[in-house]
């Protein structure tokens, strides 16, 4: 590796010559693009492996009915049509956006919240570090906590609903509040993560810019709005994004606590996917659902960064 | 240079590598080597583990190993396996998954290596029949059979001034609920010590309900409602075996189903998702007075602390006594390495002195009728009566579930239907849409 790396060092001194000279077929520079592709191969080989293939095969599957163990058989758009059709795959699409709602929603004002309080009323890195435990821990553990603690019999948040004289609420077996309660464990999870990436952002404003607003006799929220909303906006695109596409995948939340019960209340359009392929072996109809998400996916993360102009702060 | 030495010793180590990981699962010859075999049930993994000296004993380079997944992964990790090729040489399997199964080619038909080794299938009976695919093949050799009973708190029964066999020999019609609902009623006692068929019972205020819920989403009711709509003669199935309706549009089915529905309005049953602890749970606590359960519960139920249980059949309709009942089976994948050495455990535990050494646990019904009667009588001897599933069987008052096609999707649309009916989202109209659902699929 030694050789390698004093090779390379006068070389790439040389580049800038090279290119002047547009000799870009000079021996030198030939050997260069070699260990280029040399260093690049192992993530290039990922990347098709488990990345690229998939993905044209999905994309290839979803035209076939295919039960995995016979070959796929050409359908064309057969998958689609039925899929316009399907009741349920248009059900779970509505409850995948509603749980994906109220995760970004909550999600990011709690963040939001979370990280403000941080910066402004703490210097303890024990404090900023608890934050981040939900994040750590994996999702089935926490579904499976979470199931007991919303338990309707014996969950603790019932038992202190009931001493308050309230009635037990069945959070995860009843159509109304499944989803919410889903939601919040969701959020609940990735709150520590979005809030230090928040607080990260919060920490690069200059402190001089609220001394300022002090000065000119701005109150505490005002500042907030004012001035810490608009120099965070590249940040705050960026949690959006994250956590839209984060709350769109969805689904061993639901497997751990509901399994989309009841009555397909909680069926996002991951469960769906899911047992259509794994539980029915319908894999080509499972893939042309995938798909579709994909481009849901593709059209809504596109646009929320054309409107939100993530690349640009308001600072200029 | 340096570079590409050390590359293609990586490449050449690695290749190496999988050569010999290939290798080391190939090898196997006939009747010798390791069998795996699957089940999801954990008590009868354990039962099961009896039958290995034995047939160790008989079959010294035979290895067997028992494994045991939870059953809410334990068919996705079978397609992965099917799919991967590392399937289990041979599993327990249930009915409702032949169709798939065998359609797809992923399990083996039987009646060549039963015709080969002389097996004899007569030593079954009950369970066979199901495991017979629309081919005429046999895909399965049964392991057990299993019933549903009603489970109840012997203590509370006496306190409401019944007696055991009242309880054994209830009555039904979805009209007036019969000596059941009569007994469901004056069981269940409000949290002042009113019972519920007495003025001034407060039905939102329960301390023990007289029933557990007989509401469930699960497509054959097994343990729920079918013991109830199946003593007015309806059956599951149009045929007996593969199907091409489920009967859901009887009008007798909706009348029952609605008696059932009306059972927890009323105060008598918890509501459809109130309680999520199991049926044990349910009757040791005090909080029923009576629950509905499958044969499998019955050593559980039976070692509940501080609970006299009795066990009791399904009542009686107007078209006796039934309940549908399933086998599971034995099936052989097809992807096996070693048939002949997977074949004879697979025998082995069809064979009475398997079904005999596992059976007297209790934790599942044999399917072979010697294996039965020495479970029921070790199980006499521990106080767990086992003779209300004996008599049904030896009454005929159990129907087989039938097998079906596309069973994992008439799961999956089903479910959610009765969910909805169960929760009043949906009203008895349900039934119509479910009938046409499933004769939709199983015509696919």
């Amino acid at each position: 590796m030694a050789i390698v790396k004093t090779q390379a060092a006068p070389r790439s001194a040389r580049v800038k010559a090279a290119r002047a000279m547009s000799n870009i077929n000079s021996p030198a520079h030939r050997g260069d693009a070699r260990l280029a592709w040399i260093l690049i191969l192992p993530a290039l080989v990922g990347f098709l492996a488990f990345f690229a293939y998939p993905t044209f095969r999905g994309i290839y599957l979803s035209f076939t009915k295919f039960t995995v163990f016979t070959p796929p058989q050409w359908i064309g758009f057969d998958n689609f049509v039925e899929l316009a059709g399907d009741d349920v795959f248009w059900n779970s699409l509505f409850v995948t956006l509603y749980y994906v709602a109220i995760v970004v929603v909550v999600g990011t004002f709690l963040s939001l919240v979370t990280a403000v309080v941080l910066h402004r009323l703490t210097a303890s890195t024990v404090v900023r570090g608890m934050i981040i435990l939900p994040f750590l821990i994996s999702n089935v553990v926490a579904a499976t906590v979470w199931s007991w603690i919303l338990d309707a019999q014996l969950g603790i948040v019932n038992i202190a609903i009931e001493a308050l004289g309230g009635e037990s609420i069945m959070f995860l077996t009843s159509r109304g509040w499944v989803i919410p309660a889903v939601a919040i464990i969701g959020v609940w999870k990735s709150l520590g993560y979005t809030a230090i990436i928040i607080f990260a952002g919060l920490q690069t404003v200059p402190a001089s810019i609220y001394e300022a607003g002090r000065i000119d006799g701005a109150s505490e929220p005002q500042m907030f709005r004012r001035l810490t909303l608009p120099l965070m906006r590249p940040i705050l695109a960026m949690v959006l994004v994250l956590n839209v596409i984060g709350a769109f995948q969805v689904f061993d939340l639901i497997q751990v606590t509901t399994k989309g019960g009841p009555a397909n209340a909680s069926l996002v359009l991951q469960s769906y996917i899911f047992g259509k392929a794994f539980g029915q072996f319908d894999f080509g109809y499972a893939s042309a659902m995938a798909l579709t998400l994909f481009v849901f996916l593709l059209i809504i993360t596109f646009t929320q960064l054309r409107l939100l102009r993530a690349s640009e702060s308001d600072t200029n | 240079m340096k570079l590409q030495r050390i590359v293609a010793g990586a490449a050449f180590v690695g290749l190496v590598a999988t050569m010999t990981a290939c290798s080391g699962g190939g090898g196997g010859d006939s009747a010798s080597g390791t069998v795996n075999w699957w089940t999801w049930d954990e008590k009868q993994a354990a039962s099961y583990e009896k039958c290995l000296p034995g047939f160790e004993e008989a079959n010294p380079d035979i290895k067997v190993t028992i494994s045991q997944y939870a059953v809410d992964d334990y068919f996705t990790k079978l397609t992965a396996g099917f799919v991967s090729g590392s399937a289990p040489d041979a599993f327990q399997n249930s009915v409702p998954l032949l169709g798939a199964y065998a359609g797809q080619g992923q399990i083996m038909p039987l009646d060549d290596l039963i015709a080969k080794t002389g097996f004899d299938t007569s030593v079954f009976s009950v369970g066979l029949d199901s495991w017979k695919y629309t081919d005429g093949k046999q895909y399965g050799l049964p392991l057990d059979w299993a019933a549903a009973a009603f489970y109840f708190n012997d203590d509370a029964v006496t306190a409401a001034g019944y007696t055991a066999d009242d309880i054994k020999n209830m009555t039904f019609d979805p009209e007036t609920g019969g000596t059941f609902g009569e007994i469901v009623a004056h069981l269940t006692v409000d949290a002042n010590g009113v019972r519920g068929d007495e003025p001034g019972f407060d039905k939102s205020n329960v301390k023990t309900y007289g029933v557990g819920s007989l509401a469930s989403g699960d497509f054959n009711g097994q343990t729920s409602w079918n013991g109830l709509v199946s003593s007015t003669g309806w059956r599951l199935g149009d045929k007996a075996s593969w199907p091409t309706k489920f009967n859901y549009d009887d009008p007798a089915f909706a009348k029952t189903l609605d008696y059932v529905r009306g059972l927890a309005d009323q105060g008598f049953a918890p509501q459809f998702g109130q309680f999520t602890v199991g049926g044990a749970e349910q009757l040791g606590s005090g909080s029923v007075a009576m629950v509905e359960g499958g044969s499998w519960d019955v050593t559980t139920m039976a070692k509940v602390p501080g609970l006299k249980l009795g066990v009791a059949f399904m009542p009686t309709g107007s078209d006796g006594r039934s309940v549908i009942s399933n086998s599971n089976a034995n099936n052989i994948f097809v992807g096996t390495k070693n048939v002949d050495a997977t074949w004879k455990w697979v025998t082995y535990m069809g064979s009475e002195a398997c079904q005999s050494a596992a059976g007297v646990d209790g934790t599942f019904l044999p399917s072979i009728a010697a294996s039965m009667q020495v479970a029921a009588d070790a199980q006499a001897e521990q106080g767990v009566d086992l003779s209300p599933f004996t008599d049904a069987l030896a009454n005929d008052e159990l129907y087989a579930a039938p097998p079906t096609v596309n069973g994992q999707e008439v799961v999956d649309t089903i479910t959610p239907l009765f969910e909805a009916y169960f929760s009043h989202e949906r009203d008895n109209d349900v039934f119509a849409e479910m009938a046409q659902k499933t004769e939709e699929i199983f015509a696919k």
